[in-house]
């Protein structure tokens, strides 16, 4: 997990701590709403624009959070974890992903969340992650080995690839996240009002 | 957008205004605790003693690295098989970083005693390096119990004295190339250049998908 007093703590205490974090993520899911098909899949069709705010949030918060804890010496930021990139495959992989999120109206981890709250939906979303990924098993060799190693770009993160400092890389994707924001929320509000009846929302539950 | 969104909007907003003016992050260089430095000095866990040393070189052992501290030109007159210099002044130079505190391999540091190298110990120590560790007796006794060993006093020692003596015999004609049998001259220990070592901290793992 983290880095969260390597000294103090035993690293079999890991996995305590993720089970704690793991609830309150999940309740935060869905007392968020985020266990909603509708509101989740509503950043797609333009009425709800939920999604956008809240992971634009996390991100901004983290970077920034991370970042200064890290000046101030609360922790080590270069003992998280992040992965290699590989541009190509994260591109089609993210593709794949946002097509089954409009499909499914699910991502990953809020489908188990919307499943231990008992929406039938979620499960049948569960069910087919699982055909999934048996179905990558199985065809790994020959469909996708290849394309896995493609791309490569090393472990690096923005600032170190555009050469520009981390503290000014944080600002212009903040500003960019909360123009984002402002404007998409201006645009679902127009939605709002021109284009949908108000049985259509009722109907949506938003 | 409500008011919620505004303050929260602003203060994100704030943060990353605040960030502009930080430097770059670097991994943290943890300052040693005194009490911790002082429970390592009398733990004496740090000392490698020449034995140990000899049977490292001549196994080739990749994961130690002799690290010589006196100045270049007692280190041109004579030194270990495959010894680094890093005189005692730059020991702490940033571009030394990642030969001396790469935690893959062990360094070990010697000069002609102890003390010295026991200096420089306490000096990366205290700089959090890790994995470093002192010649006992430096090269005084390497030169005293490896390259020229006397047998022990037949007397007073037991047999594990003479095991000793054995191996010190055995790797006085590794380093030295005098044979048992006659004497030829000693071989001068090759030089070898610093490698250049890339600062390789253990990769963490972890995350999810």
């Amino acid at each position: 997990m983290g880095p969260l007093y390597p000294e103090h703590l035993n690293p079999e205490y890991n996995l305590l701590i993720g089970f704690l974090i793991g609830i309150g993520f999940g309740f935060v899911l869905e007392a968020s709403g985020f266990t909603n098909t509708r509101k989740l899949a509503g950043v797609f069709y333009g009425y709800d624009a939920t999604v956008i705010k809240v992971f634009f949030t996390a991100a901004v918060t983290a970077m920034i959070g991370l970042f200064l804890m890290h000046q101030w010496g609360w922790i080590d930021i270069y003992k998280t974890f992040y992965p290699k990139t590989f541009w190509i495959p994260t591109l089609i992989g993210g593709a794949i992903m946002g097509l089954g999120f409009v499909i499914g109206g699910f991502c990953p981890g809020t489908s188990l969340s919307a499943a231990s709250t008992g929406k039938i939906d979620a499960w049948y979303f569960i069910a087919g992650v699982f055909i999934g990924i048996f179905g990558f098993i199985f065809t790994y060799d020959f469909l996708w080995k290849n394309l896995r190693a493609s791309g490569a770009m090393g472990k690096v993160n923005f600032p170190q690839w555009l050469g520009i400092k981390e503290g000014l890389w944080i600002f212009l994707f903040t500003v960019m996240a909360i123009a984002s924001y402002v404007i998409y929320d201006k645009w679902v509000n127009w939605w709002k009002t021109n284009r949908l009846a108000q049985e259509d929302i009722d109907d949506l539950g938003l | 957008m409500n008011k919620t969104d505004k303050i929260i909007l602003g203060l994100i907003f704030l943060g990353s205004i605040v960030a502009i003016f930080y430097p770059d992050t670097k991994p943290f260089r943890r300052i040693v605790q005194r009490h911790e430095l002082l429970y390592e000095i009398n733990k004496q866990g740090r000392y490698l003693t020449v034995d140990e040393a000899a049977q490292h070189i001549m196994e080739a052992d990749p994961s130690y690295i002799f690290v010589d501290i006196r100045p270049p030109k007692e280190y041109a007159k004579y030194t270990i098989n495959n010894a680094i210099n890093v005189p005692f002044d730059s020991i702490t130079s940033p571009s030394l970083t990642g030969l001396l505190d790469a935690d893959v391999y062990t360094v070990v540091l010697f000069s002609n005693g102890s003390r010295k190298a026991d200096e420089a110990w306490l000096i990366l120590r205290s700089y959090d390096y890790h994995n470093i560790k002192v010649l006992k007796g430096g090269l005084n006794s390497w030169y005293r119990n490896i390259l020229d060993p006397l047998p022990p006093d037949p007397k007073f020692s037991g047999k594990q004295a003479w095991k000793r003596y054995m191996f010190r015999k055995g790797a006085q004609v590794f380093f030295t190339g005098i044979s048992p049998v006659g004497n030829k001259p000693a071989s001068k220990p090759k030089k070898v250049a610093i490698p250049a070592v890339k600062h390789k901290k253990k990769e963490i793992t972890g995350g999810c998908g």
